[in-house]
């Protein structure tokens, strides 16, 4: 008998034990004390070693400063389970098994951040003062950057795999020093449906698309690329746990990095309404491919297991540019046909004056859409003391920390499709 | 009395048709061509000062040039047109509007919806014109119409005819996206069956060409958006969000050489690209094609851009170039490959 409205999970939901990090710093050993992270950049190199790496450099840059990251590539919130990461990470630093329930620790406020040249991936930055700070979530987070220098004649697809592995090796091992911390804050994850059906209230779920278009616009899920995946029902606290890891480096402004997966804006909008206004019908990952066939058919899909997981509701979430618009497009036409109310987060590509056409694949039968701004509003931004991550940025052949003009397009998840941001397109 | 300045092209101004299109800009004392008819309409409150002149080939790139000679006559106000469905008329028509506009100065273009030029006027209001020179009259009676409204500190709204999208302006709001779209969901499920922030987008209908008769007596062109640049991008074309395209020569080639041409797109893996650039630009199959007589001949060169994250505006405006510079160069099929 297929599963209806009402279907539960059978599963436990998540504890998050949240530590707030206050101040950072580094030292004779990684610890965590009193909201003070302090790291061993000995036992971070450790991590990071890896035959396809010569070399890493370790900074912390952290809000206020007059800093700019550029060239960022993935980002991830340190996070543990247990000595050893206790199967955070799975796929990576844990085994590749089914996680999501227990008890996570977080480091809110930390980050470890990758920065530096791949091949394929579009120039990103963050500045940690000024107006673009504010733009994207690690303008507000102490940031552990490691810069690489690649091993003579390694691949890039190995130094990829390299600083990927190895920052989520160091996020685990961060977070690893706060398991014996007392938590500022014990956060009870409503887990989807657990429970009945909340009387009256509206199901609502979210589908999201994994953008995975091949090496270095890829994501993982479990530790394995997504990319030929079928859309599958996720419990949100595998979100928690680390089973999708970014390593898509395409859009900055549209990318959804391991940190942003790790504390999804629209599971969480879900999960704190969840009983009050909405009931919370669960999560749904999709990959996102290249060719139009496959398009269908995982729009296709997706519906069908939206409907399976009795959704009244799906807010629908890309990543990348116009090409990922199409997916998100397909899937609500699909709902629609399958009677479910979709919800699309797009950005806007409307040209500077905001004038041009800014959707580049709308939907033709589902016609709900939110807006996360304008990818080509210019922003102007001012020159900062030190950069991290390279010499240049790329995009306008500048020294990386001068001051230059820029598309809202290249401040890291300034324009996020998960929903993180606070800014909108409107009709003036 | 307001002074107006008015922009026509070549072919209005009475200088000459394609033969003239790569001439000017030129400031004429007075109104000029459809000026003249236009100034009646705006007398006796009104005057046409001066027109500006450019011919259509050089007047997108001669923008700055074009309005400081429209700045030189000392307008109150900057008109265009009307340029119906003529593309390069009407982005040049668009961008000195824009420009003029973002100079501080009134300023408004009348063109056909149809006209490719419509969303490069930027924040300037574009007044709707028939499709045809042959709907001149009631054309320049609603651009009239428009002048004086402007004049009077009035803003035109869809009632004088005025179209184009209107701007799409960043806002920061209270809640994020996530939460907005959470209320979206609840809103339509409540009934609000309109509920929406981005209304749907208006996309051109493009009717293809004719097929042709006899590929073997026509020059074939080979353009793309797949990023193909010569190596080492000398040229800096843009990996994504492209404000330009390029032209390399294919005379005297046969081939193209893995390592002579590289794939600067940033949406797709280059690898393939690189190992082999006729993926993206198949000159050896059109060697074949013109040696086997299948094709007439093929141009000796070819037009590249990066279609990733491209702005529709500047999309447009390569397709027109392109149409406009392949048309002159006498080539009657062009292959474009997409990636």
């Amino acid at each position: 008998m297929p599963p209806g409205p009402g279907w539960q999970y059978a599963h436990v939901a998540l504890t998050r034990l949240v530590h707030q990090v206050r101040e950072v710093g580094f030292g004779q050993r990684t610890s965590f004390a009193d909201g003070v992270l302090t790291v061993s950049a000995e036992q971070a190199r450790g991590l990071l070693a890896d035959e396809a790496l010569a070399a890493v450099e370790l900074s912390w840059v952290s809000p206020g400063q007059s800093a700019r990251i550029v060239k960022v590539l993935d980002a991830v919130e340190p996070r543990s389970k247990g000595p050893g990461g206790g199967g955070i990470f799975p796929g990576f630093v844990g085994p590749a098994r089914p996680q999501g329930s227990g008890e996570t620790h977080v480091l809110r406020g930390a980050t470890v951040v990758t920065a530096g040249f791949l091949p394929r991936a579009q120039e990103a930055l963050v500045d940690l003062s000024g107006p673009a700070a504010a733009l994207s979530p690690l303008g507000a987070t102490h940031n552990l950057v490691v810069e690489f220098t690649p091993a003579q004649g390694a691949q890039w697809e190995r130094v990829d795999a390299a600083l990927r592995r190895g920052a989520l090796r160091l996020a685990a091992a961060l977070a690893e020093a706060s398991l014996d911390a007392a938590p500022d804050a014990v956060e009870e994850l409503p887990s989807p449906s657990a429970g009945a059906r909340g009387g009256d209230l509206p199901r609502i779920g979210v589908v999201t698309n994994l953008q995975t278009q091949g090496s270095f616009k890829d994501v993982f899920v479990y530790g394995r690329s997504f990319g030929a995946g079928l859309p599958t029902l996720l419990d949100p606290g595998e979100l928690d746990d680390g089973a999708v890891v970014s390593g898509q480096f395409g859009h900055p402004a549209l990318k959804n990095p391991t940190f942003m997966h790790q504390n999804h804006p629209v599971v969480d909008e879900l999960r704190r309404r969840h009983g009050n206004d909405v009931e919370f019908a669960g999560l749904v990952i999709c990959p996102e491919p290249v060719e139009q066939g496959a398009k269908e058919l995982i729009s296709l899909f997706a519906a069908k297991v939206c409907a399976a997981a009795g959704f009244d509701a799906a807010i629908v979430t890309k990543e990348g540019g116009g090409n990922a618009d199409a997916d998100v497009a397909l899937k609500m036409d699909a709902l629609v046909d399958l009677g479910i109310q979709p919800v699309g987060l797009y950005a806007e590509m409307a040209g500077v004056d905001g004038t041009g056409p800014s959707v580049v694949v709308a939907p033709e039968r589902a016609t709900a859409m939110v807006s996360t701004g304008n990818y080509d509003h210019v922003l102007h931004l001012p020159e900062m003391e030190k950069a991290y991550g390279g010499e240049q940025f790329a995009l306008v052949k500048a020294p990386a920390a001068a001051s230059f003009e820029v598309p809202t397009a290249v401040v890291y998840c300034a324009l996020s499709p998960l929903g993180w941001g606070r800014i909108a397109a409107r009709s003036g | 009395m307001a002074r107006i300045v008015h922009y026509i092209n070549q072919f209005f101004a009475g200088v000459g048709g394609e033969d003239s299109a790569g001439t000017g800009p030129l400031l004429l004392d007075g109104p000029s061509g459809p000026g003249r008819r236009l100034a009646e309409l705006v007398a006796p409150e009104h005057e046409i000062v001066a027109t500006v002149w450019c011919g259509d080939d050089v007047a997108a790139d001669k923008v700055d040039e074009i309005v400081g000679l429209v700045r030189s006559a000392d307008p109150d106000l900057v008109v265009a047109g009307p340029a119906f469905t003529s593309g390069r008329y009407g982005l040049a028509c668009a961008r000195v509007v824009a420009a003029a506009h973002q100079a501080g100065v009134a300023s408004v273009a009348s063109m056909h919806e149809d006209n490719p030029g419509l969303d490069e006027a930027g924040a300037a209001p574009v007044v709707a014109s028939g499709e045809v020179a042959r709907r001149m009259a009631p054309s320049l009676e609603r651009l009239a119409a428009g002048i004086r409204r402007l004049l009077a500190g009035e803003t035109l709204t869809a009632e004088d005819g005025r179209i184009g999208a209107a701007a799409r302006l960043t806002v920061v709001t209270d809640d994020n996206a996530a939460t907005r779209a959470v209320d979206l969901a609840l809103a339509r499920l409540g009934g609000d069956a309109a509920a929406t922030e981005i209304p749907l987008p208006r996309f051109d209908r493009v009717t293809p060409a004719a097929p042709v008769a006899d590929a073997s007596t026509v020059m074939l062109a080979l353009v793309s958006e797949g990023g193909l640049v010569v190596a080492d991008n000398p040229d800096g074309l843009e990996s994504a969000r492209a404000t330009k395209w390029l032209r390399y020569p294919l005379e005297d080639r046969d081939a193209l050489a893995p390592g002579d041409y590289m794939s600067v797109h940033g949406g797709f893996s280059t690898a393939w690209a690189n190992e082999d650039p006729h993926r993206i630009l198949p000159l050896d199959a059109a060697r074949e094609l013109e040696a086997e007589g299948a094709i007439g001949g093929l141009l000796g060169e070819y037009f590249v851009t990066t279609g990733n994250g491209t702005s529709v505006a500047n999309a447009r405006r390569f397709g027109v170039e392109w149409a406009a510079d392949l048309r002159r160069s006498g080539a009657r099929a062009a292959i474009l490959t997409a990636t």
